[in-house]
């Protein structure tokens, strides 16, 4: 019997420290008029110029209006909730790129766009759901937060920056020491993995133009 | 009493076991060269919420453990399954692999609760370098390839 109510007693833990597990979001496939146009206009190249090289390149003319613009600002707003410290904020962006990704219509893209595609956003939906998911554990936003980085600094340069000059990032000092990129909008470092610990580790690497 | 007759009746109600031998194309050890003793930590503390294969102790037929198990299973095999790593695109592969050792490190995996009727699961902090290291080194690999 001694056996059982401790089964009991696990049992409650066990469901207690299960029940941030899987929130589905539905796959919605919504169709996009206006993305068979915007999507052509990927075809065209876009460039990435490092600021010291960049002077005597042409300066990316995106007019991609989706999906590029929506899910970069949905980056950006949870980048800025994390260099805020806020945890439910940094929620709120997770879900909203989650939502985005999910109007994406693929059937819109071309067969090599459809592949690099997938496999980035199908990563990003993971992380943007993990995020969404964990309101309250910034830590954990963090470290979905860092890999999202990285799908974002390759959607970028697959997708275009959606005609914003954004900079990327890099702070040596998080993830022991092994450091980690962020895209931002603006020239000032803010740090989304550090926040008010120390607001300014960091420099910028890149200006994608 | 009326708890009682509730305890026993819910006992008739099983959930389906997560059994299969099969061993498939995508597994994780087909898919990388694991050493051993990584192959061995994570089949103690991972293998039974994370693979095609749970073990099921003497408590799991008693309800309601058996169901708490099978979220379990079903819940982590959504966010990990080990037999099927090579279902996921490299992309998410990487990801997957940062996400163990961050899991380790911050001591989130193996689940609490797991860890209070698994004495295996329990890791050393050198089981715990151990996975995290190599985990970490195959992301930075994987993704040097990409
Ligand atoms: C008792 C079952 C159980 C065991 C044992 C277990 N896990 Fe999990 N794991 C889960 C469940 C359930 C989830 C999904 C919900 C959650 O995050 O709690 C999960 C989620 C995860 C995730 C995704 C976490 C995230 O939020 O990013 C990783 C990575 C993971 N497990 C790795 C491991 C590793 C590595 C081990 C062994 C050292 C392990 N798990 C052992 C049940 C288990
Ligand atoms: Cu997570």
């Amino acid at each position: 019997m001694k056996n059982i109510l401790i089964g009991f007693a696990i049992a409650a833990t066990g469901l207690a420290a299960c029940n941030n597990s899987s929130n589905q979001t539905a796959d919605t496939k919504q169709g996009d008029a206006k993305s068979d146009t915007a999507m052509a206009t990927h075809q065209q190249v876009k460039q990435v110029t490092n600021d010291t090289a960049g002077t005597g390149s042409t300066p990316v003319t995106s007019v991609v209006k989706f999906p590029a613009n929506e899910l970069i600002t949905g980056y950006l707003q949870l980048k800025n909730a994390l260099a805020k410290d806020n945890s439910k904020d940094a929620a709120a962006a997770g879900n909203t790129i989650v939502a985005t990704l999910a109007k994406v219509d693929i059937k819109s893209l071309s067969d090599k766009q459809t592949n690099g595609y997938r496999d980035i956003a199908d990563d990003m939906k993971e992380h943007g759901e993990h995020i969404g998911a964990n309101a309250g554990k910034i830590d954990h936003q963090r470290e979905h937060f860092e890999m999202l980085s990285k799908d974002m600094a390759d959607f970028i340069k697959t997708f275009g920056n959606g005609g914003q000059t954004l900079y990327k990032d890099f702070c040596p000092m998080v993830n022991d020491g092994k450091g980690a990129i962020w895209i931002s909008e603006v020239k000032e470092i803010k740090n989304p993995y550090l926040g008010s610990q120390m607001p300014d580790c960091g420099t910028v690497k890149e200006t994608i133009k | 009493m009326a708890l009682l007759v509730v305890f026993i009746a819910i006992q008739f109600i099983q959930p389906a076991h997560n059994k299969s031998k099969e061993l498939l194309a995508t597994d994780f050890n087909k898919l990388f060269a694991v050493p051993d003793t990584v192959t061995a930590i994570l089949q103690n503390a991972c293998y039974d919420c994370h693979s095609n294969n749970s073990g099921y102790p003497w408590y799991s037929n008693i309800q309601p453990m058996a169901w708490m198990m099978a979220r379990h299973i079903k819940n982590g095999k959504e966010e990990l399954n080990f037999n099927e790593f090579g279902s996921y695109t490299s992309r998410r592969q990487i990801s997957k692999l940062m996400g163990i050792a961050n899991q380790i490190k911050d001591d989130e995996m193996p689940l609490s609760s797991y860890k209070m009727m698994h004495k295996k699961a329990n890791l050393t902090k050198e089981e715990k370098v151990l996975i995290m290291d190599w985990m970490n080194n195959k992301a930075d690999s994987l993704s040097a390839n990409n």
